[in-house]
């Protein structure tokens, strides 16, 4: 992303617009459509939870492709994303399942293929890049990563000597995502966004990126946000926002359902099979048979699915049994 | 009546020795043996402790069972706040985390650790990636490095595929020489570097030059199996010791608080039938 950084025309070119449309309601497609090839991606959520992937599948089914995917610790997202080609370069700090599956098959298949090339970051370095953009300054300071390979992989940084103190520090450049790709809880018209549980870089990406589109699980009134503790994204930093229930599904979305683990197993083993096992088994019956996030729903189990990762609200006992090993048989 | 104990139990149970009282310590993820060495700790020698959980970033949490994955609600419930992303690595850049626990595919003598991908020139294989691994490794005050994989057997055609190497393909996480062979002093930083590396085989600490040194065994390991399947000249802590196995409250409370076993994940398959006896 070296070309991306150094460009002088970042900094003036900061998403210094406000999102003032009074409704901006969309449909799921809709959201997909405001994303175009090429395009710098942050994804929202991280690991096994609130991951925007019904968006991602909207993508995938629109043939969006060289996306350059930025962010911290992610998993079936950006796996799902190589698997269906979409991707061209990834500067995620994290890219797995931790150790419940193992490495993902599609994004590691694609970054030894080429197909991905490899600009991999660290989560604070992400961190300090997007409050630059936050901050409307070309880059931020920092001590870390020096004496790694990080800096050879990222000649974009540069070292300084700091003029108070004489330290060496290290200079990570702004970065300004295209596009964030968010899914939280709850929205309303106007696009504010309440994300209940870990934000993970959610809230820097949107403050940081030229556009936010998000999915949710439920519109409900302003009011209603208040009601519910506030909000996280305030609406003028998002562009377009879809009522998208099980949006996140197979990820985890509480209080509304968790990581389904079947589901997730099934995937890995359709991605660990190679890419035309992971194009049978998984992308045609999931992505790109579905024609909509409804298809979606049904082909997963539909109420029955939503009910079952529901029930962990039921008790420790109950929850605990949605993630049983015979549960992934 | 406890009798024995397995690997995993036995790693648990020296990377909980590593921690401190009264300092704040946070993991990653994809890391159940640290997890559960950090709330062990947290209930027995170190109440103290500001135990930050990985994912979540939940503050002190007490999570009813551990979950298949970090980011999960499970891990934060108990926990009063949460910290955000953002704060938890200024804590660290600030010189506020007193410790944080590193992996890696590869592990040099330097306890420089590659999580990034193999291969000198051209990508082998592409791992993970190391998440925050490589500017909390520099910001930290003590790291403590564990691998569940430095038993390496040899493969078909006799090829081991050593865990822990001379030299790291990719620096991710920074030990005590940097790639260009600076020393951690030299480039500014406050944390010391790792301290110690808990492996299914042994203990290691690191001497005053900052390579690693053998200073314990497992009971059923010998010292020349270390050797073997080390990628770097063995150096030995005078006597190499037994690594004590946990204590009979230590082993209730991980198998109280990990009743789906998800730790035992971490560990290899051919791992889990090992024993060890418990006075």
């Amino acid at each position: 992303m070296s070309e991306q950084h150094t460009s002088p025309r970042d900094w003036h070119d900061r998403p210094d617009r406000v999102q003032t449309r009074a409704d901006k309601r969309v449909r799921l497609e809709d959201l997909a459509g405001m994303v175009n090839d090429g395009d710098v991606v942050a994804v929202g959520g991280g690991l096994s939870s609130r991951e925007p992937m019904a968006i991602l599948r909207a993508l995938l089914r629109r043939g969006v492709g060289n996306l350059r995917v930025v962010g911290s610790a992610h998993g079936i997202d950006i796996d799902l994303l190589c698997g269906g080609g979409a991707v061209s370069c990834s500067s995620e700090s994290y890219v797995g399942f931790e150790q419940d599956f193992g490495i993902a098959p599609n994004y590691r298949r694609a970054c030894e293929s080429g197909a991905v090339s490899v600009d991999d970051s660290c989560c604070y370095t992400v961190v300090q890049q997007l409050r630059a953009s936050v901050l409307g300054l070309p880059f931020m300071p920092m001590r870390s990563a020096r004496g790694t390979s990080f800096p050879a992989l990222h000649p974009e940084y540069k070292t300084m000597t700091c003029p108070y103190t004489g330290e060496e520090l290290l200079l990570v450049p702004q970065l300004t995502p295209d596009v964030a790709i968010l899914h939280a809880q709850y929205g309303d018209a106007l696009g504010n966004l309440r994300i209940e549980g870990p934000p993970v870089l959610d809230l820097l990406f949107a403050k940081a990126s030229r556009l936010v589109i998000a999915s949710v699980e439920e519109i409900v009134p302003t009011e209603r946000l208040v009601e519910l503790g506030g909000i996280t994204v305030p609406y003028f930093y998002v562009a377009a926002l879809a009522e998208v229930p099980m949006g996140a599904h197979p990820t985890a979305c509480y209080p509304f359902y968790t990581y389904d683990r079947p589901h997730t197993a099934h995937y890995y083993t359709a991605a660990r099979g190679g890419a035309a096992c992971f194009a049978a088994d998984y992308l045609q019956p999931f992505v790109y048979g579905c024609a909509d996030h409804e298809s979606y729903r049904k082909r997963i189990g539909g109420e029955a699915t939503y009910q079952r990762l529901a029930a962990w609200s039921a008790g420790t006992e109950a929850w605990m049994s949605l993630y049983r090993e015979e549960a992934t048989q | 009546m406890i009798h024995d104990c397995s690997l995993g139990e036995m790693m648990i149970g020296a990377i909980a020795r590593t921690i401190e009282d009264s300092t704040l310590a946070f993991h990653g993820y994809g890391s159940p043996l640290v997890q559960l060495a950090l709330h062990v700790a947290k209930r027995t020698h170190a109440p103290n402790m500001v135990l930050v959980a990985g994912a979540t970033y939940g503050l002190n949490p007490t999570p009813p069972f551990l979950s298949p994955t970090s980011n999960d609600w499970v891990m934060d419930r108990g926990a009063a706040h949460s910290l955000n992303i953002e704060e938890l690595f200024d804590l660290a850049a600030a010189g506020r985390m007193g410790r944080m626990f590193l992996s890696g595919l590869q592990i040099d003598k330097w306890g420089n650790c590659n999580v990034t991908s193999l291969g000198k020139n051209k990508l082998a294989m592409k791992l993970p990636g190391g998440g925050g691994g490589c500017n909390l490794s520099c910001d930290v005050e003590n790291l403590t490095l564990w691998t569940t994989g430095h038993r390496s057997p040899p493969d078909s055609s006799g090829r081991r595929r050593l865990r822990l190497v001379e030299q790291c393909d990719f620096v991710t996480s920074l030990g005590h020489r940097a790639v260009d062979g600076r020393t951690r002093q030299a480039l500014g930083y406050r944390g010391k570097g790792p301290q110690w590396i808990v492996t299914d085989l042994g203990l290691f600490d690191f001497d005053t030059e900052g390579h690693a040194r053998l200073r314990a065994v497992y009971p059923d390991v010998s010292v020349e199996e270390v050797r073997e399947n080390t990628g770097f000249e063995l150096r030995l802590a005078g006597t190499v010791e037994a690594v004590p196995p946990p204590d009979h409250k230590t082993l209730a409370l991980i198998r109280h608080l990990d009743p789906l076993h998800v730790h035992e994940h971490e560990t290899r398959a051919e791992d889990r039938g090992r024993r060890f006896e418990v006075a």
